[in-house]
């Protein structure tokens, strides 16, 4: 096996088995705001390893830019994704 | 709420304008006719940006890296961290509410501080009160959230060119 697609393996794996954890998170952790920590960090770690294993594969410089462009713009919408979420949560648990 | 908007230099605008026109061709490609409408839709973006970002609102370039620098290891932390709890034969959680202060002003810049505190381990800013009290809900309260927090603003704010990121 030549070793970019070794990399690309291991980190491709191991960004699998992030989102698995995200997964898992999302049914074991108790409560709607603990969940969303399960969805915004594991998963996003997840989508960066992805896209870091997958750049060896990438057959222009642009390619390589586009997935890093995806993986900035995927943590950019989790991250206001999840405080919307946990906006909403809060203020329905608080009260009007 | 509403960003302070004022007087944009045009060189400035037409900076905004390509970085979001590269943007484009590098997700979209360079064929003529998406190159067409990547124009108009970096126009439009420049167009929302200058009514989004506060008028004052530079980044340093320095504490930029400084800050890329601290926040990637700590998202690695973030997401080994939840992995760790969820892999556990019973989730090791003590989930909860901490109170915290933080000293930017409402507006863009406390925003953009919370979503990316969002993605730090073991915190998720909820909501902050006007009198400047931070809601943050983490995983584990035996943790010291309060330091964890008062480090994150610090570096944030090492990134805005005046310190305090007004409006």
């Amino acid at each position: 096996m030549a070793p970019a697609d070794a990399f690309t393996l291991l980190f491709v794996t191991a960004g699998a088995i992030l989102f698995l954890a995200g997964t898992l998170g999302l049914l074991r952790f108790p409560d709607t705001l603990s969940r969303l920590h399960a969805l915004s960090k594991a998963d996003n770690l997840g989508l960066g390893l992805i896209v870091i294993g997958l750049l060896p594969q990438c057959d222009s410089v642009t390619a390589g830019l586009k997935l890093v462009c995806v993986w900035l713009l995927a943590q950019l919408s989790a991250a206001t994704a999840s405080q919307l979420i946990a906006g909403a949560v809060y203020r329905r648990k608080s009260g009007p | 709420m509403t960003p302070a908007i004022g007087p944009r230099p045009l060189s400035s605008l037409l900076a905004r304008g390509v970085g979001f026109l590269i943007l484009w061709v590098v997700l979209i490609g360079t064929t003529p006719i998406n190159l067409l409408i990547g124009l108009a839709a970096a126009a439009a973006a420049t167009w929302a940006s200058g009514l989004l970002w506060p008028a004052h609102g530079g980044i340093d370039a320095l504490g930029l890296l400084r800050f890329v620098l601290r926040f990637l290891p700590q998202s690695i932390v973030a997401g080994v961290d939840v992995a760790r709890r969820a892999f556990a034969p019973h989730p090791m959680l003590q989930p909860g509410l901490v109170a915290c202060r933080t000293s930017l002003p409402a507006g863009t810049a406390r925003r953009a501080m919370c979503a990316l505190m969002s993605l730090q381990p073991g915190k998720l800013p909820v909501a902050v009160d006007p009198d400047g009290t931070l809601h943050i809900h983490c995983l584990d309260q035996r943790e010291p959230i309060k330091e964890q927090t008062a480090a994150d603003e610090a570096a944030f704010c090492g990134m805005l060119r005046d310190g305090a990121g007004h409006g």
